[in-house]
């Protein structure tokens, strides 16, 4: 029985060859984005901020304090001030991110108990840098007064486990799980990698239809699927689908397997959520595309959508967190639940019995990608092209 | 003097065709005008509060206790519930009932009242970094409060309280441009320089896509256009037409929508208006490099929107510049968004002055000179290809 899939799919490899735009958009293009990403943020955590300290005090104190702060690998102290308005001058121009002051007659105060003041001051319009700064900081004075109190404790003759009794009674351990090193690109490289070509897929899909509507081949692309809109289809996008699953093969190749990124969970289970992905990727574009049978249209709606997971994923915002009504947009793109099996099994490492909804989840897109094909067919039949 | 009359040329009809191509106008103005909305949106809740965590206290003693009701009171922690032990709140965990569990030791009482140092743990979820932040903050700020408490009592016992009671040093933290370390007031000062660089560069192929697609049909030539100027005049003629018609929607993004929201909004608006004039003429330029490869008016899509990832992790905004390789800060160098994103979040937020930020606005203006002459090269090598493919071959074409 000949129902036309063979020849759908013929004519879509036909028209791949023809056009090298396929091959770049569908495989240089999320490859290269997903290595960019991972190149970028190879070094893991970003040390050494570049840091000021306003040293009032010029003592033998205030040298021990700044010689501890250069060993901190969290700072990298590039300039020495002698006014609190300089060092900001060196903020607002980009050059340093923070920067501590000593205060005036540190070393005397300090010896005579009447507590000195340490000054830190981190630039937070960058986050990072801000955070690093601040936390470099803190060590710093918090080790240099535990360190004050702890000669002075040892003068009276305290043993070392009671001055520690007495100046960190209690100590609050905090083990990040899955990712203790707090590497940022185990946490930022899957989800913006795999949102990328989430995006990419969707602009593809949805331009490889419509742009038969536009030239008005449509009607011919239907018959080669002998009138049968699923078939056609199907029948377009199998090599695209083929492709994508090994492009996204590939990439998590070099992130579990080259990276060495955390894999804590089944790696087949993972694999099967990508193959899911895939096609409810490609579902929802295909969807889309059914509503809107017009290129610009369904291409502004795919990349309004595409562009802004990457902010309503919860990739770096906790979804629970935002407005319930922007929330619930999460929800309705397949990049998410790709997102949560990727944190429950492989950094988690939880079994994939706690992810069993996220699986469904992306089981239901075809069928959403299904209901609206009859569209589509009106649309192929009659191609209407509006600029 | 020619020049400037084709120029001027150019940018008439240009501004005839953008206010008829309803594609332009919404890249030009509604994009612009919502999307700064929606990311605030998204991000306004600024910070993260209220993170459930699982408590497994072993030790059921009042000091255990007073540690909870410490932690309950933070503004980062909720407490979900106490497990009866480490298996039960790791399937909590595991179910995402919580992000966080917080283990008390049997002996953690016994351990305060012998003034011994007691230990607590907690182990957070890494999904996000700014939840496992936000409980590392304030698990530090809890157990530098109950050190201060119970030292006191402590040094009272020993009888020392000639030594001075707590830390011999005063440490005090200031924050600097985001006061409240907000995410919404770190993320869109930056994000919304990338939306103005990046729907120009959409507006702009999607018309140079579609004079490609017209002169395609008319034999080389653009029935809209102007023929018989020169490159330059054809790139800075459309440049300046689009640049001008973004002013007002750059003042609206850069002025209103920190109003609105009340984010940080400190700078001179002088300043920081003029540091985005060249952004915007840069971007305009890069749009109309960028057509080389939009010979459709619809690849515009394909060719423009997932470079905004990449732009966004160049500008240095989630993985700071300092700590990059050679080679990605360079290539981050020929981004007009990189400059326009470091300088007017130091303007805006950090209240800097156009002259300390000197170096993002010569790079700008750099980049208007190098990418307007390669625009002009550009357009020149299409259009020379495509009239050639009519006039060389009249022969083949009958």
């Amino acid at each position: 029985m000949n129902i036309g899939i063979v020849d759908s799919v013929k004519r879509e490899l036909r028209r791949m060859v023809t056009m090298p735009m396929y091959l770049v958009f569908m495989v240089l293009c999320p490859i290269g984005c997903g290595l960019i990403f991972m190149s970028l943020l190879n070094a893991g955590l970003p040390l050494r901020t570049p840091a000021a300290v306003v040293d009032l005090d010029h003592s033998e104190l205030s040298r021990q304090v700044i010689r501890n702060l250069n060993s901190n690998e969290l700072v990298d102290v590039q300039y020495k001030f002698e006014s609190y308005s300089d060092a900001l001058a060196y903020v607002r121009e980009g050059k340093i991110f923070g920067f501590f002051i000593i205060s005036r007659d540190f070393e005397k105060d300090a010896l005579a108990g009447k507590k000195p003041t340490i000054d830190l001051y981190s630039n937070m319009t960058y986050f990072v840098p801000g955070t690093f700064a601040f936390k470099g900081f803190k060590l710093v004075a918090v080790s240099t007064t535990g360190g004050l109190a702890a000669a002075k404790l040892a003068a009276v003759g305290l043993t070392p486990d009671q001055i520690t009794a007495l100046s960190v009674p209690v100590d609050i351990d905090i083990h990040g799980i899955g990712n203790p090193w707090t590497n940022y690109s185990y946490y930022l490289s899957p989800s913006f990698t795999f949102a990328t070509v989430a995006l990419l897929m969707m602009l593809f899909t949805v331009f490889s239809i419509t742009v038969e509507i536009k030239h008005s081949t449509s009607p011919q692309w239907l018959m080669t699927a002998k009138g049968n809109i699923a078939v056609a289809v199907f029948g377009k996008l199998l090599p695209q689908t083929i492709l994508g699953i090994i492009v996204c093969f590939l990439l998590e190749a070099v992130m579990f397997g080259f990276l060495h990124f955390p894999m804590n969970g089944s790696l087949w289970w993972m694999l099967v959520a990508t193959v899911l992905f895939v096609i409810a990727t490609q579902s929802f574009a295909v969807m889309v595309a059914s509503i809107l049978p017009n290129p610009r249209f369904a291409l502004s709606v795919v990349s309004l959508i595409g562009v802004l997971t990457f902010s309503f994923g919860g990739f770096s915002f906790p979804v629970e967190k935002m407005y319930g009504a922007i929330a619930a947009f999460s929800y309705i793109v397949p990049i998410r639940y790709w997102f949560l099996i990727y944190v429950n099994i492989a950094l988690n490492g939880f079994d994939v019995y706690f992810v069993r909804f996220y699986f469904v989840a992306l089981l239901i897109f075809p069928y959403l990608g299904m209901a609206f094909l009859w569209k589509l067919k009106k649309a192929c039949l009659h191609p209407v092209y509006i600029p | 003097m020619k020049w400037f009359r084709n120029t001027a040329r150019v940018f008439r009809q240009e501004w005839k065709v953008m206010l008829t191509d309803p594609g332009l106008i919404l890249f030009f103005v509604a994009l612009p005008l919502m999307y700064p909305i929606v990311y605030t949106l998204i991000y306004n809740p600024e910070q993260v509060r209220k993170i459930e965590v699982a408590v497994v206290d072993d030790c059921r003693s009042q000091e255990s206790r007073e540690l909870v009701r410490q932690a309950s009171a933070s503004p980062a922690f909720a407490l979900y519930g106490y497990a009866s032990n480490m298996s039960e709140a790791k399937d909590w965990w595991a179910e995402q009932k919580v992000y966080a569990i917080l283990h008390i030791p049997y002996d953690y009482g016994k351990k305060i009242n012998q003034m011994e140092q007691a230990h607590a743990t907690m182990y957070t979820d890494m999904s996000l970094l700014l939840r496992y932040r936000a409980l590392m903050s304030a698990m530090s700020s809890i157990q530098m409060k109950l050190a201060s408490d119970i030292t006191t009592e402590r040094i009272q016992a020993l009888g020392a309280e000639s030594l001075g009671v707590g830390m011999p040093v005063q440490t005090v933290s200031h924050f600097l441009g985001d006061t409240q370390q907000g995410f919404a007031s770190f993320v869109i000062p930056g994000i919304v320089v990338l939306i103005m660089q990046q729907s120009l560069i959409l507006g702009v192929g999607l018309l140079g896509g579609t004079a490609r697609e017209r002169r395609r049909k008319n034999f080389g030539y653009d029935p809209l256009g102007v023929n018989d100027a020169g490159a330059l005049a054809q790139v800075w003629g459309k440049a300046l037409a689009y640049t001008i018609f973004y002013i007002p929607v750059a003042i609206y993004i850069l002025h209103y929508v920190p109003e609105f929201f009340h984010l940080p909004h400190y700078g001179n608006p002088v300043d920081y208006l003029l540091l985005m004039f060249p952004l915007l003429l840069a971007s305009a330029f890069l749009g109309q490099l960028a057509v080389i490869m939009i010979w459709e008016r619809e690849f515009v899509f394909l060719v423009v929107v997932f470079t905004s990832l990449i732009f966004l992790f160049l500008s240095g905004l989630t993985w700071p510049r300092y700590s990059m390789s050679p080679f990605w800060l360079t290539i981050g160098d020929f981004v007009p968004a990189t400059w326009g994103i470091e300088g007017f979040i130091r303007i805006n937020s950090n209240a800097a002055t156009l002259a300390e930020n000197a170096r993002c606005y010569i790079a700008l203006w750099l980049q208007v000179l190098v990418y307007s002459f390669l625009a002009a090269m550009v357009w020149k090598y299409m259009v020379t290809k495509e009239r050639a493919k009519f006039t060389s071959s009249p022969a083949t074409a009958q």
